[in-house]
């Protein structure tokens, strides 16, 4: 249904380009929840605004193709965009508290996104609000809709937003970060919500976070980004149980573990991302790789089987040895 | 787990923080948040304790108290045996070397006029008693200490990244050598590689200077990652205290249950006994008769709506403030290995 | 509720009589101002100044001599000029007010649209030429100091081009009421209205532009973006509605300030007798009574009019409602 394929996104500055997305690739079927996992800079959040045109910048610069549905979204007008934005592809934003106007109820703000992208009536386009946000959640939804945002919670407020974003059905729903600045609970309530409207409104889903649990219990397919590349992508179970590249394997390391073994030093990724200004030569990853060898000087592409697409040289022996000698790490350091 | 120690480095006994919003004639008149209520906690030298909560529940306000940056409205703060609790700044003074704390945006906590070297020298300079070479020595020896380059003395904050301001901050808090660090959310505003890294170097810190630490988090991995017992808050209370092991492997209080539950798990084997809570945590101001947790537990019975429980010890010597707590047959809550 | 209005008027009252107070105290303070002598004549001779201290009661003490002043302000309304004899103060002050009302509040009504305009076009065509043009203009405004437009303005309607078709209808100087002589009012202050305006239009355009770029940045802006808004629908909705704010703050210190006689270069420079001319006399004059009551009279509306903002604020945000 979408269809990404070497997106990128540079910013003019002053001190030169910055390549905040270097060539991604992916596709999101129907119904799907695809999971996109990365930390600050990797470009995550940048590439789903693109899908979206929201990147307001007038120094940037976006290439590539990005088709929805069999169309090319990436040089449609801004008022063809605008069609699509909010009725086939809405997008909610990480922090629920600033993310609704203070000054309208949530009722009207969610009443007019109704009646941009339909012909309807007001009192239609007010019914529906109810319906949806009775449909998140939110309790005593006749009186609640005539409430401001500033009078709900912050687990409220995102699923007013989510209600918003939901009204006018749209095929996909993309989420940067839905849930990191609410409470675990609230996390919980929020992330059972969003997997019970995929199966109630059918949309498929593009969730982004840093955090490998949510993509674990929600996603069903994962993509791994590292300084505005991807560097890994495939099922969960494929990720999960057969990571195949060492920043996703550091990635996995890096989270203190709920039960089970106490680590005694957790095994953490030497060094930091780089500056998108000066991106290294070949693989992204490479300054701060364990298995670093010459070949890796290059930039090597995304590639594998099964819908098991890793961007790494390290050939499948060479990893399979590197594997079991973290996992042998892992065992020893318990 | 005391070390051998005799006495407790910090102890609050029945301490309590409340703050007071609003007029006599503002609408809803005066009203008082109860952030800390009646926390009893001790921290024997070397340990370090980490103190989970959500939003509201009051640990960094509690944290704040501990190392008296706030007064406390009424208890007992003991500090290696004194008692602290109403000491004004003048006499706080040589303890504040003593117990430091580091705080939770790395962002904001540094200031940005300053230089870096400047910014770890101030405790130095403020507690005045070393010549000018000395302090550089210092500053330079702390910079290694915590993983960066002596080099950088002479740049401003804003030239880092967010974990090396974090490492900033815990330089200037080692500065005077103390012996408590109280730590507010250190990690969470970075990136999970850095927390890593952050997490490790806080532990190597410890082992090599002998630190003992109090860790406020909302992260529960974090939290027992790095902590010899954990303290559960909710609603300016304290409502499981015990080994952190004990605590996450079989949680005695219905909310530290729910907590550990609603974690999700980077494992896909494991299918999830997810509690559910209902509804939001309930204003401080406005707290719940009897336990405070009862309108949201599972279990809760009338002896739970009226009656409010005290943090008791049970038989395996940890504490929980609930009147049925869960015994070790209850649903272990991490979820169970589904298939091989 | 109640209690929040209580405590409002209590502070207003607390506001006006404080300043009334030290406008008393500072009077007597003032050299030169010895009221007696000023009443009594040049050369008077020092019975003549005893006997005028006696009959207006300089000789009593000054809390005596300030309470007087107050009640027959207030309360008989009676007080007379200290520098005209028998020309009662009250009655004088509500005279000139309409005069004054007038020039503000048609000046009021012109710059906030012109401001509201000027402020949604440049934020709307940010970066452009428009926009730059716009706030170059607006700068100028700013500039151009009020009685040298206003001396400009008259140069230009009442002598050079007077007789031109353009400018034929401007009558001469002067005010005529509203009541007698509506075409003639409107006449006489539609100059002055547009030199009053220019200076606060090119401000208020500045300040909401600036407003409305920050605003453009805010969270809330992007999700409406991402529902597929027009971007003017954006604008004018979303954006504008919270910058009103300080617009609105901006506006209420203004416009009591103007009201209580801060018009007073315009007023003189068209010949207007409005509050500001009034006091600028007393001033020269000394004339105690009269600074008191005009003094008064704009503290009051300065007053009310931030407490009207108060109002207005509740009204356009509805988080200050329920704090």
């Amino acid at each position: 249904m979408l269809q990404v394929r070497d997106l990128r996104v540079s910013f003019r500055t002053e001190h030169g380009p910055v390549r905040a997305v270097d060539g991604v690739s992916f596709d999101v079927a129907e119904r799907e929840i695809l999971g996109v996992v990365g930390e600050s800079g990797s470009g995550k959040t940048i590439s789903l605004l693109s899908v979206m045109g929201l990147i307001n910048d007038p120094n940037a610069v976006i290439e590539g193709s990005i088709v929805y549905k069999g169309r090319e979204l990436l040089g449609l007008s801004p008022r063809e965009l605008r069609q699509v934005r909010g009725k086939e592809i809405a997008m909610i934003f990480q922090d629920p508290m600033t993310a609704l106007t203070p000054v309208y109820t949530i009722g009207w703000q969610i009443a007019e996104q109704v009646l941009t992208h339909n012909a309807v009536s007001k009192r239609a386009a007010r019914d529906r609000a109810v319906e949806l946000l009775t449909a998140v959640g939110i309790p005593n939804p006749e009186a609640s809709v005539d409430r401001y945002p500033h009078q709900l919670s912050g687990g409220m407020r995102q699923r007013a937003v989510i209600a918003m974003a939901l009204s006018c059905n749209p095929s996909l729903l993309i989420a940067d970060e839905p849930t990191t600045a609410l409470d675990v609970t609230v996390q919980a309530q929020i992330l059972e919500l969003i997997q019970k409207l995929r199966r109630d409104f059918g949309s498929a889903i593009v969730l982004i976070t840093h955090d490998m649990g949510v993509v674990a219990e929600t996603a069903d397919r994962v993509m791994v980004m590292y300084a505005g590349r991807v560097v890994e992508r495939g099922t969960k179970r494929d990720l999960f149980k057969a990571p195949r590249h060492p920043y996703t394997w550091g990635l996995l390391d890096s989270i203190p573990p709920l039960d089970g073994p106490r680590p005694r030093r957790l095994k953490s990724i030497a060094g930091m991302p780089p500056s998108l200004l000066a991106l290294p030569k070949g693989c992204a990853f490479g300054p701060r790789c364990r298995y670093r060898f010459d070949k890796c000087g290059e930039r090597p592409g995304l590639g594998g089987s099964h819908g098991h697409d890793v961007a790494c040289f390290l050939s499948p022996d060479a990893r399979a040895a590197a594997w079991s000698g973290r996992l042998l790490d892992t065992k020893a350091v318990s | 787990m005391n070390g051998g120690a005799a006495a407790p480095l910090l102890e609050a006994v029945g301490l309590s923080k409340n703050f007071t919003i609003g007029g006599r004639l503002s609408a809803g008149g005066l009203k008082t948040v109860h952030a800390v209520d009646n926390v009893s906690l001790q921290v024997w030298p070397g340990e370090t304790v980490g103190l989970v909560g959500e939003s509201g529940c009051g640990k960094s306000t509690l944290g704040r108290c501990l190392v008296r940056l706030y007064d406390i409205t009424s208890g007992e703060l003991r500090f290696k045996g004194e008692d602290i609790s109403h000491y004004g700044r003048r006499q706080l003074r040589p303890i504040r070397e003593e117990m430091q704390m580091v705080f939770q945006d790395p962002y904001a906590s540094l200031n940005p006029r300053r230089r870096v070297g400047d910014l770890i020298a101030e405790p130095l300079r403020v507690h005045g008693r070393r010549t000018q070479a000395e302090i550089t020595a210092r500053v330079r020896e702390l910079m290694g200490l915590v993983g960066l380059s002596p080099d950088q003395l002479e740049r401003f904050p804003h030239e880092f990244s967010g974990g090396q301001r974090q490492r900033i901050g815990i330089a200037r808090a080692l500065a005077l050598e103390p012996h408590l660090i109280v730590a507010d959310e250190p990690v969470s505003a970075l990136d999970v590689s850095i927390q890593a890294q952050i997490v490790n170097l806080l532990a190597d810190l410890q082992d090599r200077l002998g630190l003992t630490y109090v860790i406020i988090a909302h992260d529960l991995s974090v939290i027992r990652q790095v902590s010899d017992r954990t303290a559960v808050m909710y609603l300016g209370s304290i409502v499981e205290l015990g080994q952190t092991e004990e605590v996450y492997r079989a949680p005695a209080h219905p909310y530290t249950q729910a907590l550990i539950s609603a974690v999700p798990v980077p494992d896909v084997d494991r299918a999830r006994n997810r509690i559910v809570l209902t509804g939001d945590v309930p204003s401080p101001i406005n707290p719940p008769a009897g336990c405070r947790f009862h309108p949201r537990c599972r279990f809760a019975q009338d002896r739970c709506r009226t009656e409010r429980p005290a943090l008791r010890p049970l038989a395996d010597g940890r504490h929980v403030a609930c009147h049925f707590p869960l015994t070790a047959s209850a649903v272990h809550p991490v979820g169970e290995a589904v298939s091989a | 509720m109640l209690g929040a209005i209580v405590k409002r008027l209590g502070q207003m009252l607390f506001v006006m009589v404080g300043i009334s107070v030290l406008v008393f105290l500072i009077f007597f303070a003032t050299p030169g101002a010895d009221p007696a002598s000023r009443i009594a004549g040049r050369n008077a001779s020092p019975e003549t100044l005893a006997a005028v201290r006696k009959d207006f009661g300089f000789d009593r003490p000054l809390p005596v001599q300030y309470a007087l002043m107050m009640e027959r302000l207030f309360i008989t309304q009676d007080l007379t000029s200290f520098v005209n004899r028998g020309w009662k103060v009250v009655p004088a002050v509500i005279d000139v007010a309409p005069v004054t009302l007038s020039l503000v509040v048609g000046g009021a009504v012109l710059w906030v649209i012109g401001g509201v305009i000027i402020g949604l076009v440049a934020a709307a065509t940010r970066g452009s030429v428009l926009d730059r043009t716009l706030m170059m203009l607006g700068l100028i405004g700013v500039s151009m100091p009020v009685y040298w437009l206003g001396e400009v303005m008259n140069l230009i309607t009442q002598s050079r081009f007077h007789d031109s078709w353009f400018f034929a209808w401007v009558p001469p100087l002067g005010y005529k009421p509203l009541t007698s002589d509506p075409v003639g009012w409107f006449l006489t202050l539609v100059i002055p209205w547009i030199t009053l305006a220019t200076l606060y239009m090119g401000l208020y355009g500045r300040v909401l532009r600036a407003n409305l770029v920050e605003a453009g940045q805010e969270d809330y802006i992007r999700t409406a973006r991402a529902k597929g808004l027009s971007e003017t629908r954006i604008l004018v909705r979303h954006a504008l509605r919270t910058s009103l704010i300080t617009i609105v703050t901006l506006f209420g210190l203004d416009f009591g300030a103007l009201v209580g006689g801060a018009a007073l270069l315009t007023e003189v420079v068209f010949g207007l007798q409005g509050i500001g001319k009034l006091t600028y006399d007393a001033l020269r004059s000394l004339d105690l009574p009269v600074i008191m009551a005009t003094v008064m009279y704009a503290s009051f509306f300065v007053v009310v009019a931030n407490a009207a903002v108060d109002l207005v604020y509740v009204v356009l945000d509805p988080r200050i409602r329920t704090a």
